[in-house]
């Protein structure tokens, strides 16, 4: 078939305040190609992917599709033009039926003079749905009745229906069994083959590498490289997305230390209904324990069931000295940590100043007498939030106004501050420039040299391999694999136990 | 402590001042400074005079004591719809129990403000109910109770609790509320988690804060302090009607909305929002009585400021989406 | 097996019986309780006629509360747009009655949605502001005097008319539900804002449609209402905000019941449990000061068993 470019990208550019999330990114792509789209978290795939599509405005540049330049507003518009997506998260909307929310902004079909035939909408929907094999989903039910993956394939339904010229799929494939990722990549071939275009993201490199014709890497919001997939390897397009190679002073760099034979804590059968189940495992003094899964595997419910934040959670979590943790209270109170992989709403107050985020555990410790004194709290928010070089006006600074990674500092300035010997990290890095990145690292060998014990949760296998003494792998709820910290261990052997 | 965020802006630019937050904090002062000379000035100069001040104090007390047990609450984020009829069946408790003893008719009505309080945190922070919801189905139910209870005729109090009316009495214990409250609000770590809860419930859970039990204990004593003010209420009064207390909740709302009490509660609030609040509301009150005005154009001045002033102040940062 | 049962409990026949089963057993109490004064079939047909009034303001409120949004001025709206049709109705009759309230009732619709728009403020706020505003146009309006509604105009003051005028409410709230986009788009706001304006969804203008559409309703209502009272006195001092609740525990039925796609049917019938409980205590003897604490308490047992929020989820 004749290359003919479907979509240009000329100087696409976005900045959420300080984050500058895409940064001058210009690329073409051709009329019926698969096109992977990756790069790390934060690294600016799904801003750009979703400025095309209407859901963020453009910060700057322009998008040309078939030469005519874009200027839409939102999804219905986009999909007017002939571009949709799937998104990350939940797509669809509660209290609607399954038709509903498959024509949703696109009723005019079923509209006589502004009444709506409910019945041909239901009927439309349904033959959709049976043409796309997903007939045990029924259009006229509520869709609260049916479970996140079959809520998935009605947004698959929905994105593809109307034959787009392109659709971007982010981050889709996690949220779908064995089975409803073959099905999505029939559609994709699909649409390859009816000369129409598809920008795929996906973290799992192995299924870009086998889905797709060509890849294109974004790093720290800027475009990297755009290659011809079956050239590739996963090392190669790794090292393009971390623009280093690995095993560089990026991580850490010793190999073979021993772990310490002295447990911190023992983990017990603990399970948390329709998330874990019977999960034991013991942390070391000075130990990095890595969890390791798909994002669905339960592996972040295991960071909150430690803290004793997971809801109706059965067995036990242990101290050495047989403190039981029941609460998340005695958790603190027992030098535990927690920071949360949704940052901004579990993690830190964003309503709140960096000096109240940071004393909040501490202050029992700071008060004497059950007495507080605003001095001592600011000096002591002054001093924790600066030994990790926060990049603040002051402590009186609301956190809503900071970057992701300084986010992330003022986090970890609470629990250094707290004095915590054992740190549950999910997702440390998660949404974080490299440069910040690179100071967490630091911290956290500097934290195990000291004595420190850390549980480190992360969907990045990189920094499972690079920083981790001990990597658990995670798979439907249960622990399923065990690996020791090797320079020979590679991502193939995690991935296996993963999927 | 200075507001580092006003770095940002240019002290040129009037109009980023004017937005600044800064300005939404005084404004609440000025509102009340403009009130007071607007009055004075319509009144000629009537509304200064120690007779009318004393009327005017007269009528701050209970409000600005349950005003500040609501503080709590709104810091939350939350809402109370119930001071109204807490306090007329408190007024009622006390009236009852104030032919027996004293001590014991003061202790009736805080305990029976504690117990509706109770009733709404535990709803609350149980079933997961908004607290809005809550708090109008048991401002109902305890309306009617009130209404049940004088049925036939209004409650009396004894003659002993109505000698008790003395204005260094009412003013010593709004004070002594204030004061204790000022104070576990600064100095103690109550300040920190009603505050921390209000601007991200979930971080504070999950930074030790007890959650529950804060949101819990907020309720218990708006209520209990709310049957503080029956007390001040029922020595003034002397016999509780069905009406006591009739939408002192939507008072209470309007006033702290009008000291610049954030609706959306969290780390904006200030203590100084229950006091110039309560003023602010009290002054206007008066000042529209004095002027002669009728009540129709009392009420449609009060809601026309009210949401001028809403307007100005609210933090719309804080809202996601506005409900 | 247990997937049928699943199947069961999502079906519109289960919220039917659900509703039935509530219904019933309420009649039972307190039809054994008090045989004699109590549920004969034209006491039934007196407490439908006095509850559906409110189902009217149910329907209304349902646009509204689906969105996440509350107004606290429809008991004041109510009583301004009775004011202004029976004034109007002593001129123009009974066209001046109906359109006056409709009128009027929608006007005060459009300017609450167009100040909770544009003023940026939560509609529990703006809507407490206009309430004390609203309370205030009626007592000017009505001239400080009560306005009774002229004898020759009462057809909807009971049977039939009354029930005819609800009845053409329900339908029209059936036919805007399954028939316009406007339910829809009301669902997926209330979903998520954030996404149904992604999905073009004008957000505000759906907002705007929203607060008309309940006041529409409760144009109804006053009509209705003035009817069935005969007259309606204007008042100041927040009065109104009692008026606000009984419409409301309709709502709270119909939302509850939004997942066996029968939300009208159980704000209609939801009020008529209201009202059996109500004249239920009635008929024990309870004095009718005791209407608030069956309200407040009917309206707390159904929340709680309703309106639940999930675990670890924030609720203010």
């Amino acid at each position: 078939m004749e290359k003919r470019t479907l979509l240009v990208a000329d100087s696409i550019d976005k900045r959420f305040g300080i984050t500058h999330a895409v940064d001058n990114v210009s690329l073409t792509i051709d009329a019926g190609e698969i096109r992977g789209l990756i790069g790390e978290n934060g690294s600016g795939k799904s801003t750009f992917s979703q400025m095309l599509c209407g859901i963020y405005s453009i910060g700057g540049g322009t998008f040309r599709l078939d030469g005519k330049e874009l200027h839409v507003r939102n999804q219905v518009e986009a999909n007017n033009e002939g571009i949709a997506i799937i998104v990350q998260e939940m797509g669809t909307l509660s209290g609607l039926t399954v038709a509903e929310n498959i024509f949703l902004g696109h009723e005019e079909p079923f509209m006589h003079f502004g009444v709506k035939d409910a019945r041909a909408m239901n009927k439309e929907g349904q033959r959709l749905l049976d043409e796309y094999g997903f007939g045990h989903i029924k259009a006229a039910d509520m869709i609260d009745h049916y479970n996140f993956e079959d809520r998935k394939l009605v947004e698959i339904v929905k994105a593809t229906y109307m034959k787009p010229k392109i659709l971007v799929i982010d981050e889709t494939t996690t949220a779908l069994s064995q089975n409803g990722r073959l099905e999505l990549y029939k559609i994709m071939d699909a649409i390859r083959a009816d000369g129409r275009t598809v920008i795929f993201i996906s973290h799992d490199l192995g299924e870009v590498l086998s889905h797709t014709d060509t890849v294109t890497v974004l790093r720290d919001g800027e475009y990297i490289d755009t290659v011809r997939s079956a050239d590739m390897t996963e090392d190669d397009l790794k090292r393009l997305m971390v623009g280093r190679e690995i095993g560089s002073a990026y991580y850490r760099t010793d190999y073979g230390e021993p772990i310490s034979d002295e447990v911190v804590l023992t983990v017990e059968n603990v399970s948390v209904p329709h998330e874990i189940s019977n999960v034991s495992f013991q942390l070391h003094r000075g130990e990095i324990l890595g969890f390791g899964g798909l994002s669905e595997c339960g592996m972040h419910e295991v960071g909150k069931a430690i803290f004793a934040a997971s809801w109706d959670r059965t067995g036990t979590v242990k101290l050495a000295d047989g403190t039981e943790i029941d609460s998340i209270t005695t958790a603190i109170r027992h030098s535990i940590a927690y920071a949360s992989k949704d940052r901004d709403n579990e993690s830190v107050i964003l309503n709140e100043s960096i000096r109240n985020n940071i004393v909040l555990p501490s202050i029992d410790d700071l008060a004497s007498h059950g007495l507080l004194s605003g001095r001592k709290l600011t000096a002591f928010a002054d001093k924790h939030a600066t030994d990790m070089q926060t990049k603040m006006q002051s402590v009186n600074q609301f956190v809503s106004d900071l970057s992701g990674g300084n986010k992330q500092k003022v986090v970890l300035a609470r629990w250094i501050g707290k004095g915590s010997n054992i740190l549950v990290l999910d997702s440390p890095t998660r949404g974080i420039d490299v440069r910040v990145k690179q100071a967490i690292y630091a911290l956290m060998a500097d934290l195990r040299k000291q004595g420190k014990s850390i549980i480190m949760i992360s969907e990045e296998i990189p920094e499972l391999l690079g920083m981790a003494d001990r990597i658990l792998i995670m798979k439907d709820g249960v622990i399923n694999g065990e690996f020791r910290r090797d320079p020979a261990l590679s991502e193939e052997d995690l991935i296996a136990k993963m999927v | 402590m200075q507001k580092s965020t006003d770095k940002n802006h240019e002290p040129s630019k009037l109009g980023s001042f004017f937005a600044s937050d800064t300005f939404k904090g005084l404004l609440p002062f000025i509102g009340l400074v403009v009130i007071v000379v607007a009055m004075n000035i319509l009144t000629q100069g009537k509304i200064l005079t120690p007779k009318r001040l004393r009327l005017l104090l007269s009528q701050v007390y209970y409000p600005m004591i349950v005003a500040t047990g609501v503080f709590f609450v709104m810091t939350l984020g939350s809402i109370d719809f119930t001071e109204g009829s807490t306090l007329g069946l408190a007024s009622i408790v006390i009236s009852k129990l104030s032919f027996y003893s004293i001590p014991l008719a003061i202790l009736g009505g805080i305990l029976t403000g504690a117990a509706i309080g109770a009733i709404n945190g535990f709803f609350h922070v149980k079933f997961k109910l908004q607290s809005f919801i809550i708090t109008i189905c048991t401002m109902y139910l305890f309306r009617g109770v009130c209404a049940y209870l004088t049925t036939e005729t209004a409650v009396p109090a004894s003659a002993a609790i109505k000698a008790l009316d003395m204005n260094w009495l009412k003013i010593t214990i709004t004070v002594a509320v204030l004061l204790v409250a000022w104070f576990l609000f600064r100095f103690t770590r109550i300040g920190n988690d009603v505050k921390a809860v209000g601007s991200g419930e979930t971080a504070a859970r999950f930074s030790g804060v007890k959650t529950d039990r804060v949101k819990f204990l907020a309720f218990v004593a708006a209520g209990a302090l709310t049957g503080v003010a029956a007390f001040v209420n029922v020595i003034k009064v002397g016999s509780i009607t069905a009406t006591a207390g009739n939408q002192l909740e939507t008072q209470i709302l309007i006033a702290l909305v009008l000291g610049g009490l954030p609706i959306t509660g969290g780390a904006k609030v200030r203590f100084s929002n229950i006091i110039v609040g309560t003023l602010m509301y009290t002054v206007l009150n008066n000042g529209l009585v004095m002027l002669g005005y009728e009540s129709q154009t009392q009420q449609l001045i009060k809601g026309v400021i009210f949401l001028i002033f809403v307007a100005l102040t609210i933090d719309r940062k804080a809202l996601k989406v506005i409900k | 097996m247990s997937k049928t049962l699943e199947k069961l409990k999502s079906s519109r026949s289960y919220g039917l019986i659900l509703l039935l089963v509530m219904l019933l057993f309420f009649y039972g109490v307190f039809k054994i309780l008090t045989p004699g004064n109590f549920g004969s079939l034209s006491n039934l047909y007196s407490y439908l006629q006095s509850s559906i009034i409110y189902s009217v303001g149910g329907c209304g409120l349902y646009f509204i509360v689906v969105m996440g949004l509350f107004d606290f001025a429809v008991g004041a709206n109510i009583v301004l747009s009775s004011i202004v049709g029976v004034i109007l109705s002593k001129h123009f009759g009974y066209l001046g009655f109906v359109l006056g309230c409709l009128g009027c009732g929608t006007l005060i619709g459009f300017v609450i949605g167009m100040l909770y728009n544009n003023l940026n403020v939560p509609s529990m706020i703006v809507t407490v502001g206009l309430m004390l505003i609203f309370e205030s146009l009626a007592v000017f309006v009505a001239g400080g005097v009560k306005q009774t509604l002229d004898p020759e105009l009462r057809f909807f003051s009971g049977a039939p008319g009354n029930i005819i005028l609800a009845g053409l409410a329900f339908l029209l709230m059936y036919f805007i539900l399954n028939y316009t986009k406007i339910g829809t788009y009301c669902n997926a706001i209330g979903s998520n804002e954030f996404t149904a304006k992604n999905m073009g969804i004008n957000v505000r203008k759906y907002k705007l449609i929203g607060f008309m559409l309940l006041h529409f309703f409760v144009g109804i209502m006053a009509i209705l209402t003035v009817s069935y009272g005969t007259t309606m006195t204007a008042l100041t001092g927040m009065s109104t905000m009692s008026r606000n609740f009984q419409p409301l525990m309709g709502t709270f039925f119909g939302v509850a019941f939004r997942k066996y796609k029968m939300p009208i049917t159980a704000i209609i019938v939801g009020e008529f449990i209201i009202s059996i409980i109500f004249n239920g205590f009635v008929a024990l003897g309870a004095p009718t000061t005791i209407q608030n604490v069956v309200t407040g308490g009917a309206l707390l047992v159904i929340v709680s068993l309703t309106a639940r929020g999930a675990k670890g989820s924030v609720v203010k």
